[in-house]
């Protein structure tokens, strides 16, 4: 009974606050994440829905449901299949998302199948060693890397072909090798990456930079780049890019969302128009603060182009690595 | 030594909710335990998805399931008692001086005293594992994919213990588990395996269906084949209280039951089945003088409840320090962590300290409840031997489906967890045991990737896997634990056999 | 009286037959699975192969000591036990579409009326369980189920 009322009294709220917008509001935002609850798609997800609802963007508390799968691939199948007009339902992703589907392994459909919408934050790549390591600039660990490549264990959080890997092959070819021969070992995420470290079983971690910014300030891990255009904020500062030490390699971990291919155009132009909005509010800054997120603003056509953009470049990433 | 983690469990298990958890779940464990059609492992199979998708924290999930299985346990013993059949496999003995104790009209006395003994087993065992499990997960620090390799060959190596007489069976078993474990996506090369491009199955097999179909599915089958045994219940309990002087006669008795169960349970993959049958035997070797063991002999009563309760605190030892499991029940208990995206292993006490001293703290407590339900309510518990199983039956059915369905919302998970009901009624049948599987199951991940990742690490050497001392010493304790429980295996046979003869001879 | 060391037998052999046919397919399987490459000396397509060579030997040592089963039902017996995985799957059809409420009542009377309960009372025994975990896991524990046509 309690919950009925308090439902009516959401959604006359809902009509106060959004009587002046002419796009309709969804009356029963969800938000969809294509894991279990804890990883990064529930972030993603509890990103947009707490501060949507904080900074009043909707009445209506934003409901998050899992779908788990293939990394996201049941998701991604369900919301063409069967979710694809429904104007209520975006569905968190990320730029492993399009690396997967440039890799083929989304099914049949490709990444002009959904309507992309946004992205409302991001986090870099970032290459490791352990705090005791010789090496201190990237420049040194390319150039040992060179002279004797069998020594090298490079571990990362995902299989052959994940970010991880993607990245640590950025490495290899820096270093003039053949990333298949990689000595590349696959753990079970960034903790098991550290620990490797710390036990000396890898000499070199891939990984991302919220995660290892924390234990690199804790002094367990030394970061020795940041795979971003620019000097990251806060307290990885002092840390250079990759670019600065004169080796080329990016890696944005952005984290955004998509909604099916024949939702409204209205629908579509709300949610858009509404993250505009939310990524200028403060209870929305606090939000991506408290996530270990850095800026990432993109919306609507910008944010489809990047999608399509990266797609196309992982593709001829994949395809240098023989994968 | 550093006790900080038990202190800090008690803080975590004493909160209301988890108290409240813990209650629960040691009356539902207890329950359990009573009725013969299910055991510990059934139990926990059908709350543990309930209890994940009613978003229960990792802590308070194992608080519950620890409270049901040592609650399952206790009330083993019930039926055992009554009925002459055992609650489940812990409670095989229990049944050998229960039953007559309760023929001669005692049945109020053997429950109370079997009562109490299995609270001193419970609580003996729980300060084993408070004291062990820090000294052994310290020792566990250096371990590096090598050396997980290793530990899952040592922990494989026990499996000859858990069912004892039919090796080969066990081991067919243990490598279809391993094999269920290779379906989906590969952590190490990303490639799809034996997952027939349905994305469902991207993932692997759910554990949850797994454990259920295994578990649930074909024990309602088995049920339904055994229900024309009939069985006389002894409805006239007695007096409730036990006498001082059999008190008194089972002190040292439950001592060393609860010593033996407790060693047996820190074994991996001996369950309590193995503990009270060889805690009856040696007591029977020693104190019985007079011949009056197996015609109601409280000392014959106490000394397997202690062993078994006992044993469900030690098989918690390997499982929260070495991420291997004791016995089939822990082996669920760690597909729960995994369902939490906790990584079992020597690192589980470090990373997790709050999870395992609540769980540690919680078996205390529980221990505390067991007892008030299990003496002044046993009363309650004997009540719900009476239910039909055209009731029971249904109901275990609907947790297993809601159980399934809930925890994916998918109709495909259904449809599987069925054929692997019906696949592991067809094994029962030929005389597999199902645990191996699920520790087969539990382990397989966890061993191959630690294989793999050691030999990208050595550039494909395998003397990586000799190399450090911890390697060579499991390695070590792999080879004794292949041969040991074997031969202990062997003399517990033999004694059971000698048992039953004796039974046979007298009248 | 029968003979249950050769019943035992012959159960047992059709049982390692069938695991080594289960080798032979997962080895096949395994030996054919497709990856780009692998980082790690092993690959993803060694320890499946190994595992179905493991599973073959053990079948075939199991095939010269095939004892141990229990005798398989036959009869009304048998077709009473099959009748209730059948139970399980037409609740599994009915599910989504009719609802938890109806498949739940359809599995607990007909599971009860197999185990030996009287029409009358299975009918009451399927109304009560349908009823009670209706109000457990939809009203108490707020666990999804599908409310089918009956209320939605």
């Amino acid at each position: 009974m309690l919950n009925v009322t308090r439902a009516a009294a959401a959604a006359l709220l809902a009509f106060i606050v959004a009587n002046g917008a002419a796009m309709a509001e969804p009356t029963k935002p969800e938000c969809l994440a294509g894991a279990k609850p804890g990883g990064g798609f529930d972030l993603t997800c509890r990103l947009a829905a707490n501060s949507l609802l904080a900074s009043k963007i909707i009445g209506t508390p934003m409901q998050v449901t899992y779908m788990e799968g293939g990394v996201g691939a049941v998701a991604y199948n369900h919301v063409i299949g069967k979710r694809g007009t429904d104007g209520n339902l975006i569905t968190a992703a990320s730029s492993g998302s399009a690396l997967l589907i440039a890799q083929g392994k989304f099914g049949q459909y490709d990444e002009s199948a959904v309507k992309w919408l946004g992205a409302l934050g991001a986090d870099y790549g970032v290459l490791v060693v352990a705090a005791e390591s010789p090496y201190k600039t990237l420049g040194e660990l390319v150039a040992a890397y060179k002279a004797t490549p069998a020594d090298f264990a490079i571990g990362g959080g995902g299989a052959v072909g994940s970010q991880d890997w993607m990245k640590a092959s950025l490495l290899a070819k820096a270093a003039e090798q053949d990333p298949k021969a990689m000595r590349y070992v696959a753990l079970e995420g960034g903790g098991a990456v550290l620990t490797a470290l710390e036990g000396g079983h890898i000499k070199v971690g891939s990984g991302d930079a919220a995660e290892m910014g924390q234990h690199h300030k804790a002094g367990k891990v030394r970061i020795l780049a940041v795979m971003a255009p620019e000097r990251l904020p806060g307290d990885l500062a002092q840390i250079p890019t990759a670019r600065e030490q004169g080796i080329d390699i990016d890696w944005i971990v952005w984290r955004g969302y998509y909604m099916g291919k024949d939702v409204t155009a209205a629908d579509y132009d709300w949610w858009v128009e509404g993250f505009k909005k939310l990524s200028a509010t403060p209870e929305f800054l606090a939000e991506r603060q408290a996530r270990g997120l850095f800026e990432f603003n993109m919306f609507g056509q910008d944010f489809d182009a990047k999608v399509k953009a990266d797609v196309a470049r992982f593709k001829v990433l994949a395809k240098e690595a023989g994968l | 030594m550093n006790l900080d983690y038990l202190w800090g469990g008690f803080a975590i298990a004493l909160t209301w909710q988890n108290l409240l958890i813990g209650l629960i779940g040691c009356f539902l464990g207890t329950l359990i335990g009573a009725l013969p059609a299910i055991g510990p492992i059934n139990g926990i199979a059908l709350l543990l998805p309930i209890a994940y998708t009613m978003g229960l924290p990792p802590e308070s999930t194992m608080i519950l399931l620890a409270a049901v299985y040592c609650g399952a346990e206790y009330g083993g013993r019930i039926s055992s008692i009554l009925l002459n059949v055992p609650g489940d496999a812990g409670a095989v003995m229990t049944a050998l001086d229960g039953y007559p104790l309760a023929k001669q009209g005692r049945a109020g006395e053997a429950l109370a005293i079997s009562g109490i003994s299995s609270f001193v087993g419970g609580v003996i065992g729980a300060i084993g594992l408070a004291l062990f499990a820090p000294i052994l997960s310290s020792l566990a620090i250096g371990f590096g994919p090598a050396e997980y390799f290793v530990l899952m060959i040592f922990a494989l190596a026990t499996l000859g213990a858990m069912v004892g007489s039919q090796p080969v069976k066990t081991l067919i078993g243990c490598v279809l588990g391993l094999m269920l474990a290779t379906v989906g996506l590969d952590a190490t090369s990303g490639a799809y395996r034996f997952s027939f491009n349905e994305p469902e199955l991207g993932d692997g097999i759910e554990f949850v269906v797994l454990v259920i179909g295994l578990f649930s599915i074909s024990e309602a089958l088995i049920i339904l084949e055994n229900q024309s045994a009939g069985v006389t219940m002894i409805r006239k309990l007695g007096r409730m209280m036990a006498r001082l002087d059999d008190l008194r006669k089972c002190v040292v008795p439950t001592l060393r039951g609860s010593a033996i169960g407790f060693v047996i349970g820190v074994l991996p993959g001996t369950g309590a089945s193995v503990a009270s049958a060889i805690s009856y035997t040696t007591e029977k070797r020693i104190s019985d003088r007079d011949g009056t063991f197996g015609k109601g002999d409280v000392r014959g009563l106490a000394a397997p409840e202690a062993a078994n309760n006992a044993t469900a605190c030690g098989a918690f030892v390997p499982m929260l320090t070495l991420g291997v499991p004791g016995s089939g029940t822990t082996a669920v208990m760690l597909g729960a962590l995994m369902l939490y995206n906790i990584q079992p292993g020597p690192l589980l006490m470090s990373q997790h300290p709050e999870m395992v001293g609540g769980l540690v703290a919680s078996l205390f407590i529980g221990n505390f409840f067991l007892l008030a339900l299990n003496l002044p309510l046993v009363n309650l518990f004997a009540r719900v031997l009476t239910i039909p199983n055209w009731l029971l039956v249904p109901g275990i059915l609907v947790l297993s489906i809601v159980g399934v369905y809930s925890t994916n919302a998918s109709t495909l998970s259904l449809y599987l967890m069925l054929a692997i009901g019906l696949m592991g009624w067809l094994l029962r049948k030929l005389g597999f045991d199902m645990a191996p599987i699920i520790l087969g199951f539990v382990l397989g991940d966890v061993m191959e990737i630690n294989m793999r990742n050691a030999l990208a690490i050595s550039g494909g050497d395998i003397s990586i896997f000799f190399k450090s001392w911890i390697s060579l010493v499991l390695w070590g304790l792999a080879i004794a634990v292949a041969v040991l429980p074997f031969l202990l295996g062997r003399r517990a046979n033999r004694r059971k056999a000698r048992l039953t003869l004796d039974a046979e001879a007298q009248p | 009286m029968t003979t249950p060391a050769t019943k035992d037998g012959v159960a047992g052999r059709i049982g390692a037959a069938a695991l080594l046919i289960l080798a032979l397919a997962f080895g096949l399987g395994g030996a054919t699975i497709h990856y780009a490459f692998a980082s790690d000396p092993l690959g993803p397509r060694v320890f499946p192969v190994a595992l179905a060579g493991a599973l073959a030997l053990l079948a075939l040592l199991y095939w010269r000591r095939p004892g141990g089963a229990e005798e398989f039902p036959h009869g009304v017996l048998l077709l009473r036990i099959l009748a209730v995985p059948g139970l399980v799957l037409l609740s599994v059809l009915l599910l989504e579409p009719a609802g938890f409420v109806v498949s739940i009542f359809v599995l607990t009377a007909g599971v009860a009326w197999i185990f030996g309960a009287s029409v009358r009372a299975s009918l009451i025994g399927g109304i009560g369980h349908a009823l009670l975990w209706w109000i457990v896991f939809v009203k108490l524990l707020a666990v999804y189920l599908p409310p089918g046509w009956l209320f939605a």
